[in-house]
């Protein structure tokens, strides 16, 4: 079945209270109190989250090699609406009907303003993607879609320890022993040790 | 009797004969003198022509002369030139095979190349600073071991506190010789910072050495 026909849930929510929505030893990305959230539905059943409010990405999108370090730690501030799809079976329970003093704390005027703008966020995200449902049955870990400077979607695709980060400046994929950056000209994969780096200069250095 | 008619016939016919061939190599002669004789007018005459064409057309160089038009000489000389470019671009490859790894560098001569890099000596200056402290120079060699946590760090380089500690981690990290994993905490040495610190005690060790000579 492809999924193209999302809804969004009328109810605007807040937290109750500061959240980790993902922590691996890689990254974390956390939510305050008082965010505000509504829910992404399919078939009547609710798939995810957009929130908006105070929220944190720390994501070490760094690998290690013989050679020495590659990468660097992002921290980015969640200030603005953000995307979740997955596994919100624990994250609905801290979260409680937003009431209109939430809403303006956070400069809307009311619950449409809020779903206004969440839906122009899942359609930026959902666009031009085809999906299947069962690819969202929470067996395919969490996704998230953050704003970016550029008006563009970065998006991090979490399960376990596997991970994938695409951002303006960047790539990052980790699964276990296998590690892929490419950022600001750099290349750098790693595999069970066995690392290739491509610098900026062009410059290919091999370690067994 | 019958013998001697036989060979006066024979004399006879044989000196009939020779009479013949000489009338036919007389004439056979004569054509040939012909023959010859219009040759040479030939010959005289291709080169009277010779002599006149070359009058008229420019002296050429040595050699086999084929006019192939424009066209294929730009075909040859992209070709030759794609050549000549693939060839220069091997070569400017330099593949390094250490104990430790291949290492390929895409061109030869690397410190040429560094010569060629426009050098910021403020930045250059900074880093310099930066590695110019015997702690942070410390920092650098327990890292050098892998990724540690600051109070790992602590422990093997007791002589300082752990607030000095991180102000020379932050040091060190704002130049890029060192980065944190923010998640969990630990520091990492980067390509640059370990480098720079095999670059500066190979050059400590050469002075030291030039020193003692």
């Amino acid at each position: 079945m492809i999924w193209q026909k999302y809804e969004l849930d009328e109810e605007v929510l807040k937290a109750t209270e500061d959240m980790k929505l993902w922590q691996t030893e890689k990254g974390i990305i956390e939510i305050s109190s008082s965010t505000l959230g509504t829910a992404i539905k399919l078939d009547n059943r609710r798939k995810g989250y957009v929130f908006h409010g105070h929220g944190k990405l720390l994501l070490d999108a760094i690998v290690e090699t013989e050679e020495g370090a590659i990468g660097k730690s992002i921290e980015k501030e969640l200030n603005e609406s953000f995307l979740m799809l997955g596994d919100i079976e624990e994250i609905q329970q801290h979260l409680t009907k937003a009431s209109k003093e939430d809403l303006s704390k956070m400069g809307y005027e009311n619950q449409q303003g809020f779903i206004a703008r969440a839906e122009d966020l899942c359609d930026q995200f959902f666009k031009k993607r085809v999906h299947y449902d069962k690819r969202f049955n929470g067996d395919y870990g969490l996704i998230f879609a953050f704003l970016n400077e550029a008006g563009k979607l970065d998006i991090l695709v979490a399960k376990g320890s596997k991970l994938v980060y695409k951002a303006m400046d960047m790539l990052f994929v980790s699964n276990e022993g296998k590690v892929v950056l490419k950022s600001q000209g750099e290349v750098v994969c790693k595999k069970n040790g066995k690392s290739v780096i491509i610098n900026q200069d062009e410059s290919v250095i091999i370690k067994k | 009797m019958f013998i001697y008619v036989v060979f006066y016939l024979t004399t006879i016919k044989l000196k009939t004969i020779c009479v013949k061939l000489r009338s036919m190599r007389i004439e056979l002669s004569e054509d040939l003198n012909e023959e010859m004789e219009k040759l040479k007018e030939e010959i005289a005459d291709l080169k009277e022509q010779f002599r006149n064409f070359m009058e008229r057309e420019p002296k050429r160089r040595r050699g086999i002369h084929i006019d192939v038009g424009d066209r294929v000489h730009d075909y040859i000389e992209d070709v030759m030139e794609g050549v000549a470019e693939g060839i220069h671009g091997e070569l400017e490859k330099s593949i390094f095979i250490g104990p430790r790894g291949i290492k390929i560098l895409k061109e030869r001569p690397y410190h040429r190349r560094e010569d060629k890099i426009e050098v910021s000596f403020p930045k250059v200056a900074e880093v310099m600073s930066a590695l110019g402290h015997e702690h942070r120079l410390g920092i650098l060699s327990e890292l050098m071991s892998g990724g540690k946590y600051i109070n790992e760090l602590q422990e093997k380089l007791s002589e300082i506190t752990t607030s000095t500690l991180s102000s020379h981690l932050n040091v060190l990290e704002e130049v890029g010789l060192v980065v944190q994993e923010k998640v969990r905490g630990r520091y990492l040495i980067t390509i640059p910072g370990r480098t720079a610190y095999k670059m500066a005690r190979r050059v400590t060790r050469f002075l030291e050495r030039r020193n003692e000579k």
